[in-house]
């Protein structure tokens, strides 16, 4: 018995039936597909809310706690609500000698938040990451999963405005 | 190019799309792959051992040894797995990034060369989640080999994504977070080899390593072993990602034993306007902090590093110019690891984090004489105690950077405030 | 059986001998040497990552984790070396530094590890000057509080509900020195066996809500005994301040419960401080039952029970020694007795180890010894026979039960209401106040000592039914319960050979018990 939400186990649907082809690339008795299947849960549903984690939990046959403990493990999966889009900026050491903390800054003062939050139209949730793997082409910003190379403090304000216009 | 720079791994890129199978095919693409299955796993294996590849993602272990250790199917009667760690999460590196993205043919030739060394029908990439770019691009070339079972035989590729976390790169814990469990190492014995993933005789190899296969069951290990400028226990040539206060960041392909002075002011174009290099991270954020004395003596291999006050690592060379505070640099990588601790290991989970709060304390001019003692007591307490090396690698950093660089503490603490070092124009 | 092969090796300059395989903390517990440790556990898979049972080992270039590596031929191992030290010193600043330092009013405080090994090997001072981590505590449901800010993240808790409890209710949260014990919400604690984490949890992390702020440990007196809540027989520590008990907890005993015991079983010792106690023999006069002396209340029970049938109406909570002595009282008759039921929650990671249906500690004693079992309790109560309640509280049952017993006797540490008639009330001890044997269900005998001291002028039940046959003119002498388990031991063969002395306080199975093996060896290698 549970307090939030549906207590209805996800037997059907579609994530229900995507989370059992992906148990099936793995060896019969492991877990290997949590990941993948939170990744895609979170996909269609933008973020890991206890509902969510329970109906993977019913797909993987495994227990709630147990998709809570992997996803608070790993900094893609998110276990708050995030906005429609993401914006990560790296602030490692290579990028941060390149001036990666006025592209932050330039954020910062352009969404009205700060790192870590989202804006207030709930459009874009803003964060510093590690090392994204690009430091050749710093800064680096991952705009919803996509690298963006060289970002200066300077062109940040062109990207927010592709992200806060249209829909 | 200057001399001895070979592309071998990154070799066609820059004129061709080697992304599509047919411009990789037309270059002499999986031709390897055919000669590596006419011969037997133990010659493939000998083939490897003899051009004396180790391993590139910074244990350097020589790589056909590795192979060997797989007990044989007749000993044991598992099923043999073969896991490539394209977890590359290192600050400072993205040589795998760039061969994932410009020649996922070439990689996949040398997974499935190793798969049929090692007797393995199995092959799990383990992609860090935030490579989105090569992951769709290595998905779209393994999509083209779908009908092609001429090239795939036998061996399935599934393709892993993580989802955020470096500690994730350490084999053991790359194992764990494969087998849907926290990415948490494991202890060793028992070795991979033996008992891997799902319980299986397991190896794994950085993606930069595997795709060196290729080009060696091309040409011959004796081709490859003379590509060395210095150690002969060094063979072949080294991708380094290049970033920080450089004039051309980016990924180089040179033959072991180049010249780091030559690499840094020829090949990488020098400091920027204006700035002289005060200090180079030549391997990622695991290894010691090179001085520019240091940096401009060493040769480019294994040895050569360990030499000049380092290690090789990754590769990831990140450059520092004067107008970067080391302290806040120190921090930084210390942050980036106390971020990272898995936080199994007392002395890593506490320490990183501890480490962290003083060096910032100092970077912003509230630290104390004692603060230095108490750094280094802290390092020691985090090297060689723990599961894995990611304590040891916190320390690090921040044993050297005191080492090489105790001016620039010593100031922050005595109330100075740092001044970026503004040379002459040149 | 194959021959074990056996390693020699030295710890500490002492040298030790052990069998293949074994770990060199447990290796070096042969050479009376406890290695520090937190996370490894002999009832637990290993973990090896509180790195505080590191030790040095000649030749080898790193410290090794005692807990985790097995000993080899020749080894020699430095457990107090100064490397040893610095590095257990190292682990203990470490640990203390996010701790919040409350002992005064941390329930652990007088049993906790890291206080223990912080005074023994650990530094005076604290070179930690930067603010602390804070989580507030939690409610993890059941018996257990959560307090993160002591945690030392051991795991013993999650490991035990996993690989033991196999409800995988705990884990850890978060990664790094963010990392916590968490549960899933809407999830709790309640598995029938989870209590177990608070008695793992080296530190005050883990508490019982039910011994919360009750007593400081260092007042607690402890006496070994069994748990007399079911019939699995679990190994306790009975736990008394100021001659009341206040906590139960297990005591390890490979044969019965290896580590643990239940929830059910460890909460349920209130009913062993019982108040409205007969604490006076009596004997009924002109005006009703009256205090009397206990040679009068003696001699008023056997001119009672003189060439009389006896039915014995028994508690299967008495020991072996007294449903022994209560059978020698049956002149002819029989006895007979009741035990109240409940499900049976097995802890799956044990071999046969259950909170088990039948929820008192001697049925297979009083069965063995010749009582019946039934759920009528009274049924073989013949018309005119000296009706004998013992230990009996008679709940359920109304004195028209009673009505045709010839005579009632009250043996026991209450006056049931229905046995308003009594012509006689003996007061005993209870089974915290008195030392004996019980018999589980798998015929093991073991003895249980007193706990704490009866109130009034109450006795021990086997001194009382001593006393008591002696005045029907049997031949006893007994002084201790020892003696009367002599007796017993040589007129009922299956008891046969068993003693006091040889029982221990691990006990040994009746002569025809079926054979069992130990449970679980020592700490299975995590994955």
């Amino acid at each position: 018995m549970t307090g939030v939400g549906s207590t209805e186990p996800a037997k059907s649907g579609a994530l229900y039936d995507e989370i059992q082809a992906i148990r099936a690339l793995y060896p019969e008795d492991s877990e290997s597909a949590v990941l993948p299947a939170l990744r895609l849960a979170q996909r269609e549903h933008g973020w890991l809310s206890p509902d969510v984690l329970r109906d993977v939990a019913d797909a993987l046959e495994t227990t709630p706690a147990y998709c809570k403990s992997i996803a608070s493990f790993y900094d893609q999966l998110h276990l708050a609500p995030i906005g429609e889009h993401l914006v990560e900026v790296c602030t490692n050491v290579s990028c941060a000698v390149v001036g990666a903390q006025q592209v932050v800054e330039a954020f910062e003062s352009e969404l009205g938040c700060r790192a870590g939050e989202t804006s207030e139209d709930g459009k874009v949730t803003l964060r510093t990451v590690e090392c994204l793997g690009g430091c050749g082409w710093a800064t680096i910003v991952a705009v919803d999963h996509h690298y963006r190379t060289h970002v200066k403090a300077d062109g940040v304000p062109a990207i927010v405005e592709e992200l806060t216009s249209g829909a | 190019m200057a001399r001895d720079v070979q592309k071998i791994v990154l070799r066609g890129a820059d004129d061709h799309d080697l992304t599509k199978l047919a411009e990789y095919e037309a270059l002499g693409g999986y031709k390897a792959l055919a000669k590596a299955r006419a011969m037997t796993p133990e010659q493939v294996t000998d083939e490897l051992i003899t051009s004396e590849l180790r391993g590139r993602g910074g244990a350097f272990f020589p790589t056909g040894r590795k192979w060997s250790f797989v007990p044989p199917k007749d000993k044991l009667p598992k099923p043999h797995y073969l896991v490539v760690n394209a977890d590359e999460s290192e600050p400072g590196s993205f040589k795998d990034n760039e061969i994932m993205a410009r020649v996922p043919h070439r990689f996949i030739e040398g997974c499935l060369i190793t798969a049929h060394a090692i007797d393995s029908e199995h092959v799990f990439v383990y992609i860090r989640g935030e490579y989105s770019g090569p992951y769709e691009i290595l998905v779209g070339a393994l999509e083209e080999l779908r009908n092609r079972t001429d090239i795939r035989g036998d061996v399935t590729i599934v393709v892993h994504r993580g989802a955020g976390a470096y500690i994730c790169g350490e084999e053991t814990a790359l194992m764990e977070s494969l087998e849907g469990r926290r990415g948490n190492p494991r202890i060793k014995p028992p070795f991979p080899a033996v008992s891997g993933v799902f319980g299986m005789p397991t190896t794994i190899n950085n993606v930069e390593t595997l795709i060196a296969a290729a080009p060696i069951l091309l040409n011959g290990a004796e081709w490859y072993k003379k590509m060395s400028l210095s150690s002969p226990k060094s063979t072949g040539t080294k991708l380094y990602s290049v970033c920080g206060n450089v004039q051309r960041p980016g990924t180089y392909e040179v033959v072991m034993g180049f010249p780091f002075k030559e690499f840094l002011y020829d090949l990488c174009g020098g400091p920027l306007h204006g700035r002289k290099f005060k200090a180079v991270i030549p391997g990622g954020a695991s290894v010691p902090i090179q001085n520019m004395e240091e940096a401009e003596a060493t040769l480019m291999d294994y040895e050569g590093f360990v030499a000049g006050g380092s290690m090789l690592g990754s590769g990831g060379v990140i450059v520092i110019d004067d107008a970067q505070p080391m302290v806040t640099v120190i921090a930084r990588l210390a942050r980036f690891f106390a971020h990272e601790s898995c936080g199994q290991c007392t002395q890593c989970r506490e320490g990183t984090a501890w480490t962290t709060k003083i060096l910032e304390r100092i970077r912003d001019g509230e630290g104390t004489v004692e603060d230095l003692d108490t750094l280094l007591d802290i390092g020691e307490q985090m090297t060689g105690k723990t599961i894995c090396v990611l304590s040891d690698s916190c320390a690090v950093p921040v044993v050297s950077g005191i080492k090489k660089f105790r001016g620039e503490f010593e100031a922050l603490i005595q109330g100075k405030r740092f001044h970026p070092v503004t040379a002459a124009v040149a | 059986m194959a021959e074990k092969k056996m390693v020699n090796l030295t710890i500490e300059g002492r040298p030790v001998s052990v069998v293949e395989g074994t770990t060199i903390l447990e290796a070096a517990k042969t050479a009376g040497i406890l290695i520090p440790h937190y996370c490894y556990h002999p009832g637990l898979p290993i973990a090896g990552v509180c790195r505080m049972c590191l030790v040095e080992v000649e030749k080898a270039p790193k410290l090794a984790p005692s807990c985790a590596t097995t000993v080899a031929e020749g080894q020699v191992v430095r457990v107090y070396s100064d490397k040893s030290l610095d590095a257990r010193k190292g682990v203990l600043e470490m640990l203390l530094i996010n701790h919040p330092l409350d002992c005064p009013i941390c329930d652990q405080s007088g049993e906790c590890e890291l206080q223990d090994y912080t005074y023994q090997e650990g530094r005076e001072d604290s070179r930690y000057r930067e603010p602390k981590r804070f989580n507030p505590a939690e409610d993890f449901g059941g018996d257990v509080i959560y307090v993160p800010n002591r945690c030392i993240l051991c795991t013993r808790c999650v490991r035990f509900m996993d690989d033991v409890a196999h409800e995988p209710t705990l884990n850890v949260s978060e990664r790094g020195d963010r990392a916590l014990i968490g549960k899933f919400e809407g999830k709790d604690l309640t598995h029938p066996w989870a209590a177990n984490v608070v008695d793992l949890c080296p530190v005050g992390a883990l508490l019982s809500k039910d011994f919360l702020n009750k007593a400081r440990a260092w007042e607690l007196d402890r006496t070994a005994s069994i748990c007399p809540n079911c019939t699995q027989g679990c190994n306790v520590i009975m736990e008394t301040r100021e001659n009341q008990l206040v906590r139960m907890r297990p005591r390890p005993n490979e044969n019965v419960n290896a580590f643990f015991m239940c929830d059910w079983g460890r909460l349920n010792y209130r009913w062993m401080n019982e108040k409205n106690r007969v604490e006076h023999p009596m004997v009924r006069g002109k005006n009703g039952l009256a205090a009397s002396d206990w040679e009068a209340a003696i001699s008023a029970a056997a001119r009672a029970l003189n060439g009389k049938k006896v039915f014995v109406a028994a508690s299967p909570m008495l020991s072996n020694e007294s449903l022994y002595l209560l059978t020698q009282l049956m002149q002819g008759g029989s006895g007979a007795f009741r035990v109240t039921e409940g499900e049976e929650a097995p802890l799956p990671g044990v071999e046969d180890l259950a909170l088990r249906r039948e929820r008192a500690a001697n049925v297979y004693g009083a069965e063995k010894l010749g009582f019946n079992k039934t759920k009528d309790l009274l049924g073989g109560l013949g018309l005119g026979d000296v009706l004998v309640i013992a230990g009996e509280d008679l709940a359920g049952i109304d004195a028209s039960s009673v009505a045709r017993a010839g005579d009632v006797i009250v043996i026991g540490s209450i006056l049931p209401e229905a046995a308003g008639k009594a012509s006689v009330v003996l007061p005993i001890a209870n089974y915290s106040e008195e030392e004996g044997t019980v018999t589980n269900l798998r015929g093991r005998v073991q003895r249980f000592t007193q706990a704490k001291q009866a109130p009034g002028e109450t006795r021990p039940s086997w001194l009382v039914l001593g006393d008591l046959l002696g005045a029907i003119g049997k031949q006893t002498n007994f002084f201790l319960p020892s003696e009367v388990f002599a007796q017993l031991a040589s007129s009922n063969s299956s008891f046969a050979g068993l003693s006091y002395d040889s029982l221990g306080f691990k006990g040994l199975p009746l002569v025809d018990a079926p054979p069992t093996s130990p449970k679980a060896p020592i700490a299975v290698a995590a994955r």
